[in-house]
């Protein structure tokens, strides 16, 4: 029961960070309509910068972390303005679209490789001392990771939801053209959405290298976040969380009752078991292409 | 000599992958990173036929396609069905090839496991399964892939792939990756046609799984990771979007370049990465792309020698 309810724990905190991942690839998908594949690369990107900041300038975490997400929003809003508009402006094919993100990442996260090498580090904070409720211990950056996740989670909802930019963001994501037509600034709200992208993979990548380890690779995880978001359902926030945790808590189940080495693997065939029995998600609408 | 033939066979098997990707990305418009998985499982299948069950070389690498292109089902069939958009299709094939090469890393330990099993099955699977290596690599291997097969099958690969995108199946697979909508409309059944196109797609890439074995004679799970999967992709956004020639020289001068280059070795996907974006923004269809392979000017050059010959005879 006690490891049970730490699994529990600690699968909720790494739904949450992989709710970070989902949410910020639907965000872009939702208004722009592409895959944005770079998003594993600025989520390595934060964590190496947060990295550097703690283990080369000595900063305190905060600190660190607020010089994380202000890069990571640069480099964001950088590759919109270089990559993704100029191919918008020209309405180029999704395929296209995706392509030049896929480059994107490829230059970035080997770039980070060509500087760090390819090896795993250690996140440079002190490991803090797990809390014992009972028998049960929970581990405090387990906490922390899920704690900080949700905030953010929260505030991007009253963001969207409560604010004027954050309509506009919404109305684009329905119909950009329209919306550019009811006045809504096209290219603010292509900014907005990049500077969202940036935070919500800073606060991934910080958190992940937290938990698991900073390596230029560490985007990968982010196919999690797209199972998570095809498990749950396509096109919607909410749905991608629900899916995100899902799927975060059957990943640590998997390794703490039967191997930690598979569990890559059954997430994978969850992701097929879950396509042959539901093929728009658990709480998907029925897929239809617009005409 | 032998390194510069040494590059043309790596060519060579590239190109034979690559052309299945062009198939799948090129015509259909469907986005796959998960090549290199397909490669395993093909070169896997096919040294298993030769080193454990003694069959024939060629027969073994047209197993191991098959082999590549049923596996293909596993992923295609629920994918497809359910219309995933080509984004979420690109991801599956990643979480894929991911798996296969999990699976193919840790060999060793699921045979060990399965060692206690009283059944004959289970002990012939726990002997191969250790066989296999794991991580480590599935050793000596006949070394039997030369230059003159690789020659042979890239022209055998080149010829059905230009068969196959000329044939009704191929028009189906365009009119698809044009607009999945209208084609439906015009009676295309999606399904079918893009399960074919991912399993012809899944066997030339497990061909060259199998070539690539026979050639190094050895298998391991660290020559398939993404890095293969993200070239084999290069080659056909730079050769060029309903292309087989495009693809065909980018994949030549993609493997053969670095190769040569060694230097430049960790600069070159960065490199990739920048290009990727520059050809998107500047020539988006590819350096050859919506390029025919098209064999017309041997007929005319033909022609231009024939008639010279003859035309003095016929003034005379």
């Amino acid at each position: 029961m006690e490891l049970f309810i730490q699994q529990l724990v600690s699968g909720i905190s790494i739904g949450a960070i992989y709710s970070l991942l989902a949410v910020g690839y639907a965000l872009v998908y939702s208004v722009y309509n592409f895959t944005n594949w770079a998003f594993d690369a600025f989520m390595a990107f934060g964590a190496f910068i947060a990295f550097t900041s703690i283990s080369s300038l000595f900063l305190p975490f905060w600190a660190a972390g607020a010089i994380s997400i202000v890069l990571t929003i640069i480099l964001a809003v950088s590759a919109e303005k270089l990559a993704y508009s100029p191919l918008r402006a020209r309405k180029a094919p999704r395929l296209f679209m995706m392509i030049s993100a896929m480059g994107v990442n490829l230059a970035i996260v080997n770039i980070i490789n060509l500087i760090y090498g390819g090896t795993f580090r250690k996140f440079p904070v002190d490991a803090l001392q797990p809390i014992f409720i009972g028998n049960v211990s929970i581990g405090r950056t387990d906490l922390v990771a899920g704690g900080i996740s949700f905030v953010v989670l929260a505030l991007l909802w009253a963001f969207l939801y409560r604010t004027r930019w954050g309509l506009g963001v919404r109305a684009s994501s329905i119909d950009i053209l329209t919306a550019s037509l009811m006045g809504i600034n096209n290219n603010g709200v292509a900014i907005v959405v990049f500077t969202l992208t940036g935070i919500l993979s800073s606060v991934a990548g910080i958190f992940y290298g937290i938990k698991y380890a900073v390596y230029p690779m560490m985007g990968m995880v982010t196919i999690k976040a797209m199972i998570a978001s095809i498990v749950g359902g396509l096109g919607s926030l909410p749905a991608a969380i629900v899916g995100s945790m899902i799927l975060g808590i059957l990943e640590t189940m998997v390794s703490g009752y039967i191997s930690s080495t598979y569990r890559d693997l059954f997430s994978f065939l969850f992701l097929i078991v879950i396509l042959l029995f539901f093929p728009n998600g658990l709480m998907g609408k029925s897929v239809e292409e617009k005409l | 000599m032998g390194y510069l033939i040494a590059i043309v066979i790596l060519c060579g098997i590239n190109i034979v992958a690559a052309l299945g990707v062009a198939i799948l990305t090129g015509y259909t418009g469907l986005f796959t990173i998960g090549h290199a998985g397909f490669m395993a499982l093909g070169g896997y299948m096919s040294a298993i036929m030769v080193k454990e069950l003694n069959v024939p070389y060629p027969l073994a690498l047209l197993i191991g396609g098959a082999f590549a292109g049923i596996c293909s089902f596993i992923i295609g069939y629920p994918a497809f069905r359910s219309r995933l958009r080509g984004d979420y299709f690109a991801i599956a094939t990643l979480g894929f090839s991911e798996a296969i090469r999990l699976l193919l890393n840790n060999t060793r330990g699921l045979g060990q496991s399965l060692q206690d099993s009283t059944s004959s099955f289970g002990q012939g699977a726990s002997s191969l399964l250790i066989k296999l290596g794991g991580a480590f690599g599935y050793m000596n291997l006949p070394n039997v892939t030369n230059v003159w097969v690789v020659v042979v099958t890239v022209a055998l690969a080149m010829f059905f792939a230009h068969m196959y995108v000329t044939s009704q199946y191929g028009k189906n697979s365009i009119a698809i990756s044009q607009d999945e909508v209208a084609a439906e409309m015009m009676g295309v059944n999606l399904l079918k046609t893009k399960l074919i196109s991912l399993f012809i797609s899944a066997f030339y890439a497990g061909v060259a799984g199998g070539l690539l074995g026979f050639y190094f004679a050895y298998l391991s799970p660290s020559l398939f990771t993404i890095t293969k999967s993200s070239d084999l992709l290069a080659a056909v956004v730079f050769g060029g979007i309903q292309s087989l020639i495009g693809p065909f020289i980018t994949a030549f001068v993609l493997i053969g370049v670095p190769e040569l280059l060694r230097t430049f070795a960790e600069w070159r996907l960065i490199i990739y990465g920048f290009l990727f974006v520059i050809v998107m923004i500047f020539r988006p269809q590819g350096l050859l792309g919506y390029v025919e392979m098209n064999f017309s000017f041997l007929g005319r050059w033909w022609n231009a020698i024939f008639r010279r010959k003859h035309t003095p005879s016929q003034k005379g």
